[in-house]
């Protein structure tokens, strides 16, 4: 199993190498730590040559990338690449299609002063345009164990089943336990309003679940332990912070049905989910489950749910 | 320790200079752009529109009708100069072209003022191509609103000063955050230009015709003359005018990996590039002859009041209500040439800061950019004080900039011209092709401009030369062109004794 880490020599980059170490762990997973430089041209009055300055670009950005692989622990087998492309996100998407990577790992701008994420220009583009989940370290990451938790997060469009077949799978692979989040926007109303709005959710997700969750006649060691948790606030924001997150924990959240094919698009609900989020979040494409059957060699995420 | 190196390392022969010359070591796309795309690369360098309204003018108050003839022949020096040029970049292609070829053929010393002269003459242009754009910005302004005030906004010293240093402001982030013009927009710039000169010119050939031009003059063949200049001192700042026309047509010459047919296209472009670009200068040039005459009065392009952007002052009446599509041709060519100009004296700055002849700061690139960061900023802050101070002491400070520049430019030419023939003496007479391009091309043009950057630097101390401006009974130009030399002559000194490693050859050493 491979992971791309788009990696940069800033905040950002060191925030998605600690996340791909924290995935890794659990999975065995090898990382590739990419860094895309852009493509260089000529230009200008005076002459200013391309391959002169790629040179120096080059050694500057090998040097990086031994910082990089400095970075990670070493029980985690990794690899360097120097790439280049249009854009950093065509370039990163070009190599997690080439090396089949299951994952690809970025960092969230450091620009935010009151949030956690903020998209850049980087994140930006791969939400809208990778064809693999995209895992958003949020600014600051620098946890490097194993997880300790995960959630799904549910929303009532369909494709769920799919998301939440996903998210157990993952949960089982890596023997943790599931969390599947339900988030509910009240705007005003009375307490009973918002607690029998709560309990539909739960219900709702709970249903999901055990529909979703292996039958009795599988073995039961291999099923997850469980829970539904339903988040409400005045905005999604404050149901995210209403709720309780671990340190270890990540969130898996699908692609908004606006997506191209098997690409990515993040749904208005999604980022600003993104915005008060204190974990990592996975966007994950909507299509993504799609393509498994014709890549049997691939040992994907989407190969957990099928364990 | 699981981990491992995929990357291929750039191999490191012993000196430390050599591991900057071996070729690219990434997987670049070879064979991305074939002919035409070569020759929108070279146009767009160039921005004709630009400066052909920076040049007309200062280059018609030395030499009168006889532009046709200045412009052609300014094209001699310029390719000799360009064949030595294509030499040292096929044998040491670096970021610092002028800084490092100079001092692995004369040493620290002089490749440190080749260096600066590089630097110096694009600081020069950054600040004349935002002061263009400033302008045809306000008199776009004032044509979208019929409303000639806008366009005397320009005038207004402090409102200028003000917008020119927007403008450079904007290009330096456009271009430290590492975005660059796309081909497809390259393509409509040229293109917009092409159209634009074009049609200027046959509106101007037209009125002649209809006997509505302003100063209607006969077409002589003695226009053509180079010989018949009335004195050498306008004979060589016609030329240094002229050098600055060409400036960035050898790009063409020098893109070998990225071609389709490394062997043909460049030689081909280049070819391509120069004939549209003698064709389109000679069209614009004889239409505003014609057009307007040489007259210090009125429309005259000898007015000193029309000689720093003279299409700022002809498009109107020569384009009527059109005049707004050329305002537009420059305002966008002269733009995406301030951001695309200022990758060359930040390629150079990050490249005398890897060489240890600079403050270490320099050589940073933006690990989020990866763009030369601080060479990207001081080079913006050089140009923003540069205008600044040309402005304010300066009758017409977009002529004498011109002028100076013009001056600049044959300097580091020169310098770098020497430095080919310098270089190259051992293979000088091993055949007959190394002999010319590696010896008589450069030796030839190295020396025309640097007679031509002497001469014009002597005639210069006249108060009376460029726009008349001057200080102390010394010529503007003079101060500024030697002022800017001086400078750079005690920043060397500065630097020799802050790190006196490079200073004593032992960064980049001289010869093979």
């Amino acid at each position: 199993m491979r992971y791309v880490v788009g990696y940069s020599a800033n905040a950002r980059g060191h925030d998605a190498v600690n996340l791909a170490v924290s995935l890794a762990l659990g999975r065995g997973a090898s990382l590739d730590l990419v860094l895309a430089v852009p493509e260089v041209q000529q230009s200008g009055h005076a002459l200013a040559p391309k391959v002169g300055f790629e040179n120096l670009l080059n050694e500057q950005a090998q040097e990086w990338l031994d910082q990089a692989l400095a970075l990670v622990p070493s029980g985690v087998p990794a690899q360097t690449h120097l790439r280049s492309g249009e854009s950093d996100a065509h370039a990163l998407i070009e190599a997690a299609e080439e090396f089949g990577a299951d994952l690809l790992i970025i960092g969230a701008t450091s620009n935010g002063i009151f949030k956690r994420f903020s998209i850049g220009p980087v994140a930006s583009a791969l939400l809208h345009a990778s064809t693999v989940p995209v895992a958003l370290a949020p600014h600051g990451y620098h946890r490097q164990e194993a997880l300790t938790r995960i959630s799904c997060g549910l929303g009532s469009r369909a494709g769920a089943e799919k998301l939440l077949d996903l998210a157990i799978g993952m949960a089982a692979n890596r023997d943790l336990p599931l969390r599947v989040v339900s988030l509910l926007e009240l705007d005003g109303g009375d307490a009973a309003d918002a607690a029998g709005g709560a309990d539909a959710a739960r219900e709702y997700a709970a249903k999901h679940l055990a529909a979703a969750l292996p039958g009795g006649d599988q073995e039961a060691g291999e099923e997850p332990k469980t829970e539904v948790v339903v988040g409400h606030g005045r905005s999604i924001e404050e149901a995210v912070d209403r709720l309780d997150w671990e340190d270890g924990e990540v969130l898996l959240i699908g692609s908004s049905r606006l997506a191209k094919g098997r690409s990515i698009f993040l749904g208005s609900t999604a980022n600003r989910i993104l915005r008060a989020l204190p974990v990592p979040m996975i966007v994950v494409p909507s299509d993504y489950e799609l393509k498994q059957p014709n890549q049997p060699a691939s040992n994907d995420i989407p190969g957990e749910a099928q364990k | 320790m699981s981990t491992e190196r995929a990357m291929p390392q750039a191999s490191h022969p012993g000196q430390h200079t050599e591991q900057h010359h071996g070729l690219s070591e990434k997987g670049l796309k070879a064979g991305s752009v074939g002919l035409i795309g070569a020759v929108v690369i070279g146009i767009s360098c160039i921005a004709p529109a630009y400066t052909l309204t920076a040049a007309l003018g200062p280059t018609v108050s030395e030499v009168g009708v006889h532009l046709p003839a200045i412009f052609l022949v300014g094209f001699v020096p310029m390719l000799l100069v360009a064949l030595g040029y294509r030499e040292l970049n096929n044998a040491m292609p670096d970021a610092g072209t002028s800084f490092t070829w100079a001092s692995r053929a004369f040493g620290p010393w002089l490749g440190w003022m080749g260096g600066w002269g590089l630097i110096a003459a694009t600081i020069i242009v950054l600040s004349n191509l935002a002061a263009v754009a400033v302008d045809f910005f306000y008199l776009m302004l004032a044509q979208i609103f019929g409303n000639p005030e806008l366009a005397d906004l320009t005038t207004n010293l402090p409102l200028n000063i003000a917008t020119t240093l927007v403008f450079i402001a904007l290009a330096c982030w456009i271009s430290y955050r590492g975005m660059e013009t796309t081909k497809s927009v390259q393509y409509v710039l040229v293109g917009f230009q092409l159209l634009v000169l074009g049609w200027f010119s046959v509106a101007a050939f037209s009125h002649v015709a209809n006997g509505t031009a302003f100063d209607a003059t006969a077409i002589q063949a003695d226009w053509f003359n180079p010989f018949a200049v009335e004195s050498f001192s306008a004979f060589a700042a016609g030329v240094s005018l002229s050098i600055f026309i060409y400036w960035g047509w050898d790009v063409t010459l020098t893109m070998n990996e990225e071609t389709k047919n490394p062997e043909k296209t460049p030689g081909r472009a280049a070819t391509v590039t120069v004939l549209v670009i003698v064709i389109i200068y000679m069209t614009v040039a004889l239409a505003t002859l014609s057009y307007a005459g040489i007259g210090d009065t009125g429309l005259g392009v000898g007015n000193p009041e029309n000689q720093g952007s003279i299409f700022a002052v002809l498009a109107g009446p020569v384009m009527g209500p059109f005049a707004i599509l050329m305002s537009l041709a420059i305002l966008s060519s002269s733009a995406a040439s301030l951001q695309s100009t200022f990758v060359s004296p930040a390629r150079t700055l990050l490249s005398m800061g890897h060489y240890k002849a600079l403050p270490q700061k320099f050589s940073r690139i933006s690990p989020t950019h990866k763009s030369p960061s601080y060479a990207t900023i001081a080079s913006a802050v050089a140009a923003a004080a540069f205008y600044v101070i040309t402005r304010t002491t300066s009758e017409n400070a977009l002529w004498d900039t011109i002028t100076a520049l013009g001056m600049m430019i044959c300097f580091y030419y020169g310098i770098t011209a020497l430095a080919c023939v310098w270089f190259f003496r051992a293979e000088a007479f091993s055949g007959a092709k190394a002999f010319f391009f590696k010896f008589l091309a450069p030796l030839l043009g190295g020396v025309m401009l640097l007679v031509m950057f002497f001469k014009t630097a002597y005639d210069s101390m006249d108060p009376a030369y460029g726009s008349g401006s001057s200080i102390g009974g010394l010529g503007l130009v003079f101060i500024l062109g030697m002022g800017v030399i001086l400078l750079g002559v005690v920043l060397m000194l500065v630097m020799a004794k802050l790190r006196p490693e490079f200073f004593r050859g032992k960064v980049l050493s001289r010869g093979h």
